[in-house]
């Protein structure tokens, strides 16, 4: 459920796309968005990243509203926040509770930062929406990143949901057992799952070390990369 | 909390990106030296790193009713020591920001300062100045984490204060570090407990590695 994200970078318009392309863009467009810092420009971003997303990409509209929700119901409070207890200069409302009032300064704040989030989301939902992390990991080998790096990450990319299934299977053994029956319980639980995963994943470190060397990596992945048709 | 994509303005991505480059260059100037010396610790170091990758992704229990997760950089720091553990931490956070939303692109130098590089070394000082003078590692762990964590969301404050210095500074990073406050404390402790539970089993089960790696306090090892 969680890795919806990975999927759909997998099974996208756009998955296929030159991935240097999609590099620039989002970040060519997320710099220009922080550097101009302009209202309109901000919608202008959005409208455009969100039509590049759902029209040309062709991710379905739910999964994209899904990936912008939490982050969005997130950036609503924290610019609340921001315009009702910061600022000093004029009060432009007074709400009449405990004499929280919104400044002049705190707005200006708070709907400049709203909108520079709304502007920057999409870029980076863009990328990640429509690009395999292998894919960027690449790219970034390409860039001079250094390559030991892009190795660990990459190792990493695929430790990780061996991990995500053999927790998924433990949790369950843990739940079905109530291990998450009261609060001290489910600490506890918690704590044997996150040391057994630790545990196993050093076991894991070894067999995969092992398997490496005895295909004779030297440090270094190959990754297949398809010859452009012309 | 990952402070969110587009949320610092321009400047501040900007200084931070560099400030966390210049220590993570470090890192990994660090660790192509330990592979170098044993090139079987590439795979071990990957593990680890998916490790503190899931354990931010395992929901902690917290008394407010609202579900956090742990930094795991507390853990990291101990085992690992925090030079590398920012790199791992450079790694995670960019899996985070791709694969699950959290966090960003621009605001990546900013979260890599806060949570890879003061946390996990704030935990890494506590942790070695406990051991050294005596006290067991299981005390000493639950202090790393929880002021790994702890201090990891005071850097978030100042990050934020920096950014929004409206009326002053200072009155910013108070706003800041109460709200931070009254959600982090309950769960920094939340960790430090789960932390324990966490290096109990390790001590019982691996206590060689942990040997190894020079994790464990000197009276124990």
């Amino acid at each position: 459920m969680k890795f919806d994200m990975d999927y759909i970078a997998h099974n996208n318009n756009l998955t296929e796309a030159n991935p240097y392309y999609k590099l620039f863009i989002t970040i060519i467009l997320l710099v220009v968005t922080l550097v101009l810092d302009n209202l309109y420009f901000d919608v202008f971003i959005f409208l455009v990243m969100s039509i590049l997303i759902l029209a040309v990409a062709k991710i379905n509209y739910k999964s994209y509203l899904k990936f912008l929700s939490i982050p969005m119901a997130f950036l609503i409070i924290t610019c609340l926040f921001l315009m009702f207890f910061f600022g000093k200069g004029e009060v432009i409302y007074e709400t009449g509770i405990f004499g929280i009032v919104v400044r002049a300064d705190s707005f200006h704040y708070a709907v400049y930062t709203f909108m520079r989030v709304l502007g920057c989301f999409p870029c980076l939902g863009f990328l990640a929406l429509t690009t395999p992390i292998a894919k960027i990991l690449h790219c970034l080998d390409t860039l001079k990143v250094p390559k030991i790096l892009i190795e660990i990450a990459l190792l990493m990319y695929n430790t990780i949901f061996i991990f995500l299934n053999e927790i998924d299977t433990m949790k369950k053994a843990q739940e079905t057992r109530l291990g998450y029956h009261s609060y001290i319980s489910s600490f506890k639980s918690l704590g044997a799952l996150a040391s057994t995963i630790f545990l196993r994943s050093l076991d894991k470190s070894e067999t995969l070390q092992h398997s490496l060397d005895s295909r004779g990596y030297t440090g270094e992945l190959p990754v297949y990369v398809p010859r452009k048709e012309k | 909390m990952h402070i969110m994509e587009g949320y610092l303005p321009g400047q501040w991505c900007l200084i931070w990106i560099v400030i966390s480059l210049i220590i993570v260059a470090y890192g990994i100037y660090q660790i192509k030296k330990i592979v170098d010396e044993t090139p079987e610790s590439k795979a071990l170091l990957a593990v680890s790193g998916a490790f503190m990758f899931i354990l931010s992704s395992l929901k902690l229990p917290s008394v407010t009713g609202s579900c956090s997760h742990p930094c795991g950089n507390g853990l990291g720091a101990a085992l690992f020591g925090p030079a590398v553990t920012a790199v791992l931490a450079t790694i995670v956070l960019l899996f985070q920001a791709i694969l699950l939303a959290h966090g960003g692109l621009t605001t990546l130098g900013a979260n890599i300062f806060s949570m890879g590089i003061v946390g996990p070394f704030i935990a890494w000082i506590v942790y070695k100045g406990l051991t050294k003078a005596n006290v067991s590692s299981t005390i000493a762990i639950f202090f790393a984490a929880f002021l790994g964590d702890l201090l990891t969301y005071v850097a978030t404050s100042f990050q934020l204060a920096i950014a929004f210095p409206t009326p002053s500074f200072g009155t910013a990073l108070v706003n800041f570090l109460t709200i931070f406050a009254i959600t982090q404390v309950p769960l920094a402790i939340g960790e430090g407990i789960l932390t324990v539970i966490i290096w109990d089993r390790l001590k019982e089960y691996k206590p060689k590695l942990l040997d190894k790696l020079g994790a464990l306090a000197p009276n124990e090892a």
